[in-house]
């Protein structure tokens, strides 16, 4: 079971959180964007054997997403920040 | 080869000091028609179907670790085509029939026993939907049959219905030809197969680098050196999207750790192989004795063939729902594979945008059942240029054209398939 | 008997009486079973797996490869336990394994005869014909013979737990380095956790005659424990196996409790930031002709017995230890035991061969300068070197290298939070054990800033004495397996050179013992075999348990129907009292009907559906999920979330809105309903509640971080009950309302806040899933029985009928309203669901433009259709597939679509069916068959609307 530093509450348990995937660039919702921007954000994410930006959950901590830098060759966690564009307005 | 019991006798007499080396590495060509990444049960199933289905023989297969080293390791061995999309359902029916004849066609052992394969429905509606996988099943030419109560309490005496169960079994499909076979032997038969007709093999031999002009693939670079060819098959679970990216092609699949495992070994206690699926656990036992489990995925990115022990945790544990005699014995070994799941949680087969790269990828955590009918139709597509029927539903265009193969439903999630 | 009259750690003043093959046998405690069967003259335990060859106790620990038995107690029979890992207990019924009709006299014994027809590979290569043969002839054979002990089919009714513990260091070991450097780690004031495997702690120490700090060893191991067992910030564990090293610094271990626990075992899940393993080293035995004879044993296991059990395992010896010091040590344990040392064999004397039937007689072996030599004996003391056990370090790390210095497996330095230490490095000698262990938890408490940076010098490993030849015949490498030297020969010859190749044709080291005593050996017989370095060989990954674990202790006490936590609804407590039959959903238990009396499902199924549809019912709709989203730009996000229009709902009103995934296929349905301008709440099915949430709150902080949204998950916040029927409406009313409940004042789609009588806090929408006048009344979940007592009470008038899941279902279908899992299966577009219309042209949103790719937009799609028997009368066979032409001679039909739901409908008087068909919408009137050969139905059905049951929707206005 991985360690997941959150940033909120410390390191937990993988079990306490929900896994959301690597890291994604949504296009824009404004009617501008196309099939192409889409696939290429949903259908083709990043999957290096090595560090790589993902999302967890903390379901059952303080409901944050959190964004994890996780090798997946190693599971060594390297980086760990809540929403960086939140973080920022708020 | 000429393996037989006069074979093993002859053998014998003389210290088994005589039996010949039947996967010895031979000297590599500069160049070979078609270079087949990957040995695995699927890319030597390839390479034998291209020498006896076509009689192609300039073929090289290589392989980065030792023959069957990957995937085809670290599966539960069990074979069954129990699925409602026909595409999915076609491959691994036809899978079943290659399999039901597979050792006499290789003259190698292979253990195909169709033990039968059970799955369990945990409430009326999910029996109701099984129901129609089993008619869906029928009328496409393969056995299935749903049994309740007493009739599965028949079938799989060792099932254990009664006491308070979290979640209580309300029935189940049952698909006789379904059942487990051997893992190491397929990949082994195979290779011998296509050793014996000429197709080269090459250990510890991983693709470093291809030569693409002009959009169509011109060679592939290993450290035993540099092979021109026409053609090259992607055939590597669980390194799908590095070599494919070596080609410049972006595969839409994340690799997420599948764990298995197996108990000590004893005498004959379960003789089907049953699926209970509030929360995954598939459990057989293997001609060695041991009982043999798997679940879900570990449901997060990663190449380290290393999980959670949750995952194990969970899985035994609703294997003692099912058989509550499980809980004295003990786990003697568990084990991880990284499995390629694509977009729809099903296999990318076919063309890439490269001309003469073919892909044979995202299988996920099910493709130990379809090994012989995917080598049977990529082995007729490298060798005829013609995109069988069982395989275009599974081309890589169909994300983008929107016609995925989802099984389940699940969506774009690959972590949740 | 073989017990010595004095010495040794166990209790002769209690006397533990045990049977083995139904032979009455005696022990004491402190005994392992391995050396009370010696103390008992007992040499022969069991049969081996393949060959039925007589074997016994090679060793005194976990690597034990031959002596498996079955014990049997009060709670029913293990199989498979090793007789060197079982603690000694009174009333133990042991047994031996793989044997008929007796240990003595083996039927299966004949298979030697056979021996080189069944070398390494033969079952690949035979068993071929005819067709079906290995199935239905071989496989049933083969079985049989494989396996060890059977298995004991009655249920386990033991208790296990599953515990946690943190830690700043844990040892993992007790002998000099684990007491060494646990004393170093707990003076520093980490926290310290010292587990060890066996009973006593103290490891090899504890029948070494060495002396440490002027004490004997294993007087001063015992000290030490006591001294760190007093310490506060320590815990020590005995009795527990560290089985596994996983991620980021977490061991698991088993702890197997004493026979007068109430548990039998405790699975440990601990977290350390330094994990220091002194698991010690196994001995490695030796290669030679005939070297599986019970009378064998390795040179570290008969000091063992000597010293720690008091036992003598022979009468007569032989010794052929490779290391001088140890050979000594043990030729001095062999004379404190009286026995007779018929032989000490120098080294690179070559052993040529062993005789005796059932037990050891002779050694043949030919000194360095070539005289042969036959030595009567009934014990063989071997010894090739000692390997590292490392496993739990080569488990995560990259692997270990083999070192030609000390001829064994060794782990590398790491920077990981697992070190070796000790025996576990290749250190063998004691006082280099102390000092590495001493200089390793430096080392750690320096990387966690508890002690100032010393920089201790760690010990080399130390070197292998030269060893003993062998000369040819029948010699095993892996004597559980029964691998011999010729059958990695074989596989070697036949071209699976690679060493996992060799592993899995030949079957070396994967037993039970998973390869402890066997592993080197065969990687050394590959290298020489080979003509390679042992170096070149490597090895195969070291996969957990490092010995075998109880599965029960695995699973804990998630058993029987607590493996899972169950979800209640606040209703739940009622509803029991009510007489209703509950169903498992998902996690939650569900109201499934309510019978009265003693009715059937099917007619209290009826009985309710007609209640709703002709006075009035109440249903429990608590579990859908209910998520509360405000802010400024609230809107904006369920706009940007909803495929449907959400800009023009009002305050007070409520719309059915319709969520798509990303690739634009149908995700979850529900309801958007708008409390106050910047204020709303959705709902979400019971199903996908959780999915549904997480999708949003995603979006919310992850995708959007510009919207100024706050998510607040309330599903268990309120319980929700729905009155639905012709007369809901009068029962709101009689429920005393403090708003407007009149038909216009609260017409359909509408949500209105408020008290009931005065004092009832209650939010109720108005929305039917049913198609009759419903009001879903919401109120906090603490009030959940009130609010039904009212319902029950001022509904009585109208007999308010309770109803559950499964009339929930009919009602439903009768509409054609849709279900998670069954017509919205993650497969289908708005369209498909004939929902179309729903999906805005004006506005972007999730999935919009991925459902514009070609699949999803195409003309041969399969739509939602309803259906009728065309007769009007025959039941539709659930889950029936359709086709348009009946089933062929074959048994084969070409499908065209599918049915999700199909029902008697008590409204309609006739059954009715929901289904998905290839271009549906335009086949109205079209007749095709509806197959279902799993029941031998096949059924003429008509196409129609989705919607069965007053199309119109009229009656939900009325």
């Amino acid at each position: 079971m991985i360690l997941l530093p959150c940033p909120n509450c410390g390191p937990r348990d993988e079990g306490e959180f929900t896994y959301g995937g690597p890291q994604r660039q949504l296009p824009s919702l404004d009617g501008q964007s196309g099939t192409d921007d889409w696939l290429k954000a949903l259908f083709h994410p990043q999957n290096p054997r090595g560090p790589m930006v993902e999302l967890w959950y903390h379901a059952s901590g303080c409901e944050a997403w959190i964004e994890v830098t996780r090798d997946t060759g190693t599971h060594e966690i390297i980086d760990v920040a809540t929403n960086r564009l939140r973080d920022d307005k708020q | 080869m000429g393996y037989s019991g006069f074979s093993l006798l002859k053998h014998a007499v003389t210290g088994n000091r005589r039996w010949p080396d039947v996967l010895a590495e031979p000297e590599m060509r500069a160049s070979y028609d078609i270079v087949i990444i990957g040995g695995g049960g699927h890319g030597l199933a390839t390479a034998h179907y291209l020498t006896s289905n076509h009689g192609i023989t300039n073929v090289a297969v290589v392989e980065a670790g030792w023959i069957g080293g990957g995937n085809t390791a670290r599966n539960t061995t069990i074979v069954r085509s129990d699925y409602l999309l026909n595409a999915s359902f076609q491959l691994k029916h036809f899978a079943l029939k290659l399999w039901s004849d597979l050792t006499q066609d290789l003259n190698f052992n292979v253990m195909y026993e169709p033990r039968g394969y059970v799955d369990l429905a945990h409430s009326d509606g999910e029996l109701e939907h099984f129901t129609l996988r089993a008619n869906a099943m029928q009328l496409r030419g393969a056995d299935a049959a749903i049994l309740t109560g007493d009739s599965l309490q028949q079938r799989v005496p060792e099932l254990d219905l009664s006491g308070a169960k979290r979640f209580p079994v309300a029935g189940a499909l049952v698909q006789e030809a379904g059942g487990v076979v051997r893992h190491d032997a397929v990949a082994w038969g195979f290779a011998q197969n296509a050793a014996a007709a000429g197709i080269h093999i090459f250990q510890n031999c991983p693709a470093i680098s291809f030569d693409i002009d002009a959009g169509r693939i011109i060679a592939v670079t290993t450290p035993k050196g540099r092979i021109a060819c026409k053609q090259v098959l992607i055939s590597v679970a669980g390194s799908s999207s590095e070599v494919a990216q070596m080609a410049g092609v972006d595969l839409p699949l994340t690799t997420i750790n599948v764990q298995a495992l197996v108990t000590e070994p004893v005498k004959p206690a379960l003789d089907t192989v049953v699926n209970y699926n509030a929360g995954l656990s598939y459990v057989s036992q293997t001609s060695k004795g041991e009982f043999v489990l798997g679940g879900a995925t570990d449901g997060y990115a990663s190449f380290a063939r290393r999980g959670s022990f949750e995952r194990i945790e969970d899985v035994l544990a609703r294997a003692v729902q099912m058989f509550p005699f499980l809980s004295r014995l003990r786990l003697m070994r568990h084990w991880s594979g990284s499995a390629d799941i694509p977009m729809d949680g099903n296999a990318i087969m076919g063309r890439t945008p490269i001309d003469g790269l073919m892909i044979n990828a995202g299988w996920g955590y099910a493709g130990f059942k379809a090994t012989p009918a995917v080598g049977w139709c990529m082995a007729n597509l490298l060798a005829t240029g013609d995109m069988p029927d069982l395989v275009a539903p599974f081309a890589l265009e169909r994300f983008a054209n929107g016609a995925e193969q989802d099984d389940a439903g699940i969506g774009p999630y690959p972590w949740l398939h | 008997m073989t017990r010595l009259p004095k010495g040794g750690l166990i209790n002769r003043d209690t006397r533990l009486d045990f049977t083995f093959n139904g032979r009455p046998m005696t022990g004491h405690p402190g005994d392992t079973l391995a050396s009370a069967l010696l103390a008992n003259g007992q040499h022969l335990v069991a049969r081996s797996i393949k060959y039925h060859r007589p074997r016994g106790i090679l060793s005194n620990g976990l690597e034990e490869p031959c002596a498996m038995v079955t014990v049997t107690d009060q709670t029913g029979n293990t199989p498979n336990l090793k007789a060197t890992e079982v603690m000694l207990r009174g009333g133990l019924h042991v047994t031996s394994q793989n044997n008929w009709p007796s240990v003595t006299h083996d039927a299966g014994s004949a298979l030697q005869l056979g021996g080189r027809m069944l070398a390494a590979g033969f079952y690949y290569k035979t068993f071929k014909w005819p067709r079906d043969g290995w199935h239905k002839r071989y496989a049933g054979i083969i079985r049989r013979l494989a396996g060890h002990g059977q298995i004991d089919p009655s249920a386990d009714n033991a208790l296990y737990d599953k515990r946690h513990r943190h830690c700043d260091i844990l040892v993992i070991g007790s002998g000099a380095a684990g007491l060494s450097a646990a004393q170093t780690a707990a003076h520093a004031g980490a926290t310290t956790i010292l587990i060890e495997q066996d009973h006593v702690l103290g490891g090899s120490l504890l029948f070494s005659r060495n002396q440490i700090a002027g004490e004997l060893a294993a007087d001063w191991a015992n000290d030490a424990v006591e001294a760190l067992q007093d310490l506060s910030n320590v815990t020590v564990m005995s009795r527990t196996l560290a089985f596994g090293q996983y991620d980021h610094g977490q061991i698991l271990a088993v702890e197997s409790m004493p026979a007068d626990s109430n548990a039998r075992a405790i699975l440990w899940k601990i977290r350390a930031r330094r994990i220091l393993l002194a698991s010690g080293a196994t001995e490695r035995p030796i290669v030679f002709p005939g070297n599986d004879r019970p009378g064998i044993m390795l040179g570290g296991a008969v000091r063992s017995y000597i010293r720690r059990f008091s036992v003598a395992p022979g009468t007569r010896a032989v010794v052929a230890v490779a290391d001088p010091d140890e050979g000594e040590d043990t030729f001095a344990a062999l004379k404190e035991a009286g026995i007779d040392v018929r032989a000490v064999l120098p080294p690179g004397a070559a052993i040529t061969g062993t005789s005796g039937r059932l037990h050891l007689r002779s050694v043949g072996w030919r000194d360095p300068g070539g005289k042969r030599h036959r030595t009567a004996c009934d014990l063989l003391c071997v010894s090739a070197g000692w390997m590292p056990n490392a496993h739990l370090f080569a488990q995560m790390e990259t692997g270990l290298q083999f070192d030609g210095t000390t001829q064994s497996l060794l782990p590398p330095d790491t920077s990981g939070p697992l070190r070796p230490i000790g025996g576990a490095r290749g250190i063998l000698n004691t006082a280099d054990c102390l000092t590495d262990g001493k200089a390793a938890a430096h080392q750690a408490l320096a990387e966690l800033e508890m002690h100032k940076h010393l920089n201790l010098p760690r010990p080399a490993a130390t070197p292998a004495a030269p060893g003993f030849d062998s000369g040819t015949g029948k010699a095993f490498v892996d004597l559980q397996n029964d691998v011999t030297r010729d059958d990695v020969a074989l596989a070697m010859r036949e071209g699976y050179k690679d060493i996992e190749l060799v592993k899995r044709y030949t079957t070396l080291g994967m037993g039970t013992d998973q390869g402890k005593t066997s592993w080197t050996n065969g990687v050394l017989e590959i290298a020489t075999q080979s003509g390679r370095d042992p170096a070149e060989i490597g090895h195969t990954t070291y996969r957990p348990p490092y010995s075998p674990v109880t599965i029960g202790a695995l699973i804990g006490t998630e058993t029987g129907d607590e493996m899972v936590p169950i979800r209640h609804t606040p209703f739940h407590r009622a509803f029991e009292r009510m007489g209703c039959v509950f169903q498992t959903s998902g996690d939650w238990l569900y109201a499934r009907y309510f019978p009265r009396d003693d009715e059937t499902m099917q007619d209290a199924v009826i009985r309710e559906c007609n209640a709703v549809r002709n006075g009035l019912g109440c249903v429990d709709m608590s579990t859908l999920g209910k998520i509360d989203v405000q802010g400024p730009d609230a809107l904006e996000f369920l706009s940007r979330l909803y495929c449907n229009n959400i800009s023009t709902l009002k305050p007070g009103h409520v719309r059915y809105a319709l969520m798509l995934r990303e690739d634009g296929y149908v995700f979850d349905d529900g309801t958007v309903a708008q409390l106050g301008d910047d204020h709303f709440s959705v709902t979400a099915t019971t199903a996908n509640s959780a999915f549904v949430w997480r999708h949003m709150t995603k979006f919310a902080q992850v995708d959007w971080p510009e919207l100024d949204v706050t998510l607040t998950d309330i599903s268990d916040h309120w319980a929700s009950l729905a009155i639905a029927g012709p007369h809901a409406r009068d029962l709101l009313l009689a429920l005393a309302p403090d708003f407007d409940c009149s038909r216009d004042g609260f017409p359909f789609a509408r949500l209105r806040e408020g008290f009931l009588g005065n004092d009832l806090p209650v939010r109720v929408v108005s929305v039917s899933f049913s198609g009759e006048p419903c009001f879903e009344i919401n109120t906090p979940a603490g009030f959940a029985e009130t609010l039904l007592e009212r319902v029950t009470k001022h509904g009585a008038g109208w007999d308010i009928t309770a109803y559950g899941l499964e009339a929930l279902d009919m009602l439903r279908i009768e509409k054609g309203h849709l279900s998670i899992g069954t017509e919205i299966d993650g497969r289908r577009t708005a369209d498909d669901l004939g929902l179309g219309a729903m999906v805005s042209q004006k506005k972007d949103f999730i999935g919009r433009t991925l459902l514009q790719r070609p699949a999803l937009q195409a003309s041969e799609r399969e739509q939602l259709v309803g259906l009728t028997p065309e007769d009007g009368s025959s039941p539709i066979p659930h889950g029936a597939v359709l086709s348009d032409h009946p089933i062929s001679g074959d048994g084969r039909a070409c499908g065209c679509g599918h049915l999700t739901a199909a029902i008697h409908s008590p409204a309609l008087g006739h059954p009715i069916a929901l289904g998905f068909l290839t271009n549906g919408r335009v086949r109205t009137g079209d007749v095709l068959w509806a197959q279902s050969p799993v029941s031998g139905q096949s059924v003429r059905v008509r196409v129609g609307p989705v919607c069965a049951y007053d199309p119109k929707g009229e009656r939900l206005h009325g």
